[in-house]
């Protein structure tokens, strides 16, 4: 009495087969799993043998074995329950072999027998279609997201049952094509709507067209959560690998719903209590992304920086530096992509109205020194474009014309990064801001009245070293935002106007 | 709001205090428990003293408990004059009593006069040398540099500048006068020991060695806030004109200010916009007749320091020299009258955003500019 199918199990944001097999043996009635099985997959032992009751099928009253392997990979995620009763069903002959044999299956039982949406059916079904299975049975609500691989047929089935039926030769429930592409959803803000703050929207478009992060101080009701929020919409579109991406972590989340592609770039704001585990990935058993993975080929828009926990602020170098998030922990180490635009927001002093011209802050010197130096560190470093953003007086704002659309500006964006991308193709950097300093310094092509301006700002400005390489950078931005092959002065002037001291003195523009 | 020129007016007004108060070994020792009695302001010791003829006398009517509250009754008799002598001379200071040649004479003015002064440092200045700087603590960046700058001139003119050795403005002063090299003198409201914080230490520690440090509380008497209208009241006994450069409502300044009106100092404010709530103090004193002045130069000017044998041509050497600003760098600089946001000042110039950046940032590079909070503004010549 034995029987076998395919499972998948996830490995980060990877999906790797699983060979379930089962034996039904003599002895008293049991269901043992062996084969490292997580705590997620122990868990569905009592799910299952009620799942196939509930359908209507019979649960042999005897000893199973099930054996999950390779045996030296640690099996998590509720996934598993639906290979596991298939494979049982297999064993003891209620399902024909044959048909199962070349297909992977996914899904969390109910005790009624109903498949519910499952965590990380498209990292499943990219693997099944890696590994050359013919096609994947998936719960009905997570289809749409497993069609969009291609070449691979998706069997999407409400209840156990309707699983079993299937394999028993009716014929496929609902027929699942891929779903068509989606039209380009209008995003719910755009930049038209931002009156005033001209600066704060060129310097965001700057980003945008180098991938720089931000840094925006100002006062409360400033609007930079405003403003931060729009920087999505101004990205260039994802590409299909890069919606693939991001649709597979948002699926790995339980983020995805029956949804399919996701086309828009991703905007996440955690909250700043949010803990270590939360914002990089991690948690108990079942390692789950976390925001910055969730915010891969997005933005990440932390508020008020100062008031996150100093270690999850610390432990965004290293995402910030490559890319990913690797959670190691005793049984091996697991890596999430996240490579996202940080945008980090904070008040210019505890009360939050320095260096406004119409409220007086109440803060003691010693305190602003205590909150500024809490706002630089390490993590400063990775921010190109550091900007001040002014609460606005009424006559200021009424001064104002409404902004450009969001699509106008993402046009030229996307001009400027793909002149990046011609220029540093054999490199492999995506764009300006990734650019490590010296070979910034020697592929920016800096004019002569250019390299005059940067050389009296080291004088006059005191700029550092380090503030030298993030104006080329930003400068280069500008320029290609310009069109220009060369950096001009005005580039360099404009990239050094975003630049900031967090000097106890006041809040003012320094190197 | 000009008194009656205050140098045509006797510098040492006659004594309050009776003569030979404070003569002699024992009356000055006596005189140092009296000032450690925390219950015996000036004012009551003065007139305790007109009861009593010497310091002396003074203290044995406290000791016998005929004055003074019964706290002061018991410190005086457990306080060692000895004990308190070895405290003023570690902190390298100098006890100046009422009646000692190096007394300022002209905080006789006062109807408080302290009965002695700890000081290190130079001696105080004459009235007619000293000027008092002064503002709120929580000030600009312009508000600073503007002190400094006044700071500055004031120092290169000959005159002491007398602030309180306070955060922002005061410090800016103090500052300025010792960049200039002149003569600068703190008042401070508490023992000359007990300076806070390190940023304040460093500077008297500065002032010190060229100017002058002087405070009416003995060592080891903590900064509170009570005693500061105390310290201005100093501020403006020491000197014949106050200039208020930067004031909230309901701050510092404005006692200060009322000070030197009480004695018939001459009182001069830097005007601001009214919007600005720092410009509270100094708006309402020109309302009140106070003498608007633009920067140092026109202080220098009213004040005829300028005929006190300092050239011209000096002055001259001094002035930054010309910057190469160029056509639209200056039209930009002439619209910039306050904080403005850059693209209000491109939208006036009929420039785009684009245009205005590059303009304002060579003008930041040329120190002309600043921008404080996301707006630009002027920046006097450092």
């Amino acid at each position: 009495m034995y029987g076998t199918v395919i499972g998948v199990t996830l490995l980060g944001v990877h999906g790797r087969p699983v060979v379930v097999e089962a034996h039904i043996g003599r002895g008293l009635p049991s269901l043992t799993i062996t084969g490292l099985p997580g705590a997620s997959v122990q868990d569905g032992r009592d799910r299952i043998r009620p799942a196939v009751e509930s359908s209507g099928l019979e649960w042999p009253l005897r000893r199973i074995v099930v054996n999950l392997s390779p045996g030296n990979v640690r099996k998590e995620g509720p996934g598993l329950d639906l290979p596991i009763a298939i494979c049982v069903l297999c064993a003891s002959a209620q399902v024909p072999r044959d048909r199962a044999s070349r297909l992977a299956f996914v899904g969390e039982l109910s005790l009624r027998g109903s498949l519910v949406p499952t965590p990380g059916v498209l990292s499943a079904a990219i693997a099944a279609s890696r590994s050359g299975l013919r096609g994947v049975v998936v719960p009905e609500a997570n289809a749409a997201e497993a069609a969009l691989v291609e070449g691979l047929e998706v069997v999407g089935v409400p209840t156990l049952a309707e699983a079993v039926a299937y394999l028993r030769g009716s014929p496929k429930p609902r027929p699942v094509a891929p779903p068509p592409p989606q039209p380009q959803q209008e995003p719910e803000v755009d930049f038209a709507e931002v009156r005033g703050q001209a600066q704060a929207r060129r310097a965001l478009e700057v980003a945008a067209a180098g991938g720089h992060n931000v840094l925006m101080v100002g006062s409360p009701g400033a609007g930079k959560t405003m403003l931060a929020r729009r920087l999505a919409t101004i990205l260039p579109a994802l590409s299909r690998a890069e919606a693939l991406e991001v649709t597979q972590l948002h699926s790995i989340a339980g983020l995805l719903g029956s949804a399919g592609l996701r086309s828009a770039r991703p905007f996440r704001s955690p909250h700043h209590s949010i803990s270590l585990a939360g914002l990089l990935g991690g948690g108990g058993s079942y390692l789950r992304p976390g925001e910055v993975s969730l915010a891969h080929h997005g933005v990440l828009f932390l508020d008020e920086l100062t008031e996150f926990h100093r270690d999850a602020v610390e432990g965004l170098r290293q995402p910030l530096e490559d890319g990913r998030v690797v959670i190691t922990r005793a049984a091996g180490s697991v890596e999430f992509p996240a490579r996202f635009t940080l945008v980090a927001a904070a008040n210019p002093c505890p009360c939050g109205y320095e260096g406004d011209p119409r409220r007086q802050c109440r803060c003691l010197p010693h305190r602003v020194q205590a909150y500024r130096h809490k706002l630089s560190g390490p993590l400063l470093d990775r921010i190109d474009i550091r900007l001040v953003v002014p609460r606005l007086s009424k006559a200021e704002l009424l001064g104002e014309a409404a902004g450009e659309p969001s699509a106008r500006i993402r046009e030229r964006v996307q001009e400027a990064r793909e002149r990046q991308r011609r220029r540093y193709g054999p490199t492999g950097f995506p764009c300006n801001a990734q650019l490590p300093g010296p070979l910034a310094r020697r592929e920016a092509r800096i004019s002569a009245g250019a390299r005059d301006v940067l050389a009296r700002a080291v004088d006059s400005l005191a700029l550092t070293g380090r503030g030298f390489d993030r104006a080329i950078k930003v400068a280069r931005t500008i320029a290609d935002l310009d069109g220009a092959d060369q950096i001009a002065p005005e580039h360099v002037a404009e990239a050094l106007s975003y630049r900031m001291s967090l000097s106890e003195e006041s809040l003012i523009r320094a190197g | 709001m000009r008194a009656d020129a205050p140098d045509r007016r006797d510098a040492r007004a006659p004594s309050r205090w009776p003569p030979g108060f404070a003569d002699g070994r024992a009356n000055r020792r006596a005189l140092l428990v009296l000032m450690s009695l925390p219950g015996l302001s000036p004012r009551v010791l003065l007139a305790l003293a007109r009861r009593e003829s010497d310091a002396a006398a003074c203290l044995a009517a406290v000791r016998r408990g005929r004055a003074g509250s019964e706290r002061d009754r018991q410190l005086a008799r457990s306080l060692q004059s000895e004990s308190i002598e070895i405290s003023v001379s570690e902190t390298g200071a100098e006890f100046v009593p009422v009646g000692s040649p190096r007394y300022p004479p002209q905080l006789e003015h006062l109807s408080d006069p302290p009965a002695g002064l700890f000081m290190i440092g130079r001696p105080a200045p004459s009235l007619a040398e000293a000027v008092a700087v002064v503002g709120a603590r929580r000030c600009s960046q312009a508000g600073r540099d503007l002190a400094r700058s006044i700071g500055r001139d004031l120092g290169w003119a000959g005159a002491c500048v007398v602030s309180g050795a306070a955060r922002g403005i005061d410090t800016a002063a103090h500052e300025g006068a010792l960049e200039a090299g002149g003569h600068t003198l703190a008042v401070l409201g508490c023992g000359i020991d007990r300076a806070q914080p390190s940023s304040t230490r460093s500077l008297l520690g500065r002032i010190a060695s060229r100017g002058t440090v002087v405070s009416e509380y003995p060592p080891g008497v903590p900064p509170m806030p009570f005693r500061f209208p105390a310290r201005n009241r100093l501020i403006a006994g020491l000197s014949r004109a106050l200039v208020v450069v930067e004031g909230a409502e309901g701050s510092g300044s404005m006692i200060s200010a009322d000070h030197a009106l009480d004695l018939g100092r001459e009182v001069f404010a830097v005007p601001g916009a009214v919007s600005n709530p720092l410009a509270h103090v100094p708006n309402a004193l020109i309302r009140e007749g106070a003498t608007l002045v633009r920067g140092g130069e026109d202080l220098v000017h009213d004040l005829g320091l300028h005929e006190l044998g300092f050239p011209d041509a000096e002055r001259a050497h001094r002035r930054p020299p010309a910057l190469d600003v160029s056509e639209r760098e200056r039209a930009v600089l002439e619209r910039l009258t306050g904080p403005l946001l850059p693209e209000t000042v491109a939208r006036e110039l009929g420039l785009t955003l684009r245009e205005i950046v590059p303009l304002l940032m060579a003008l930041e590079m040329k120190g002309l500019v600043r921008s404080v909070g996301g707006r630009v503004e002027p920046r006097l010549p450092a």
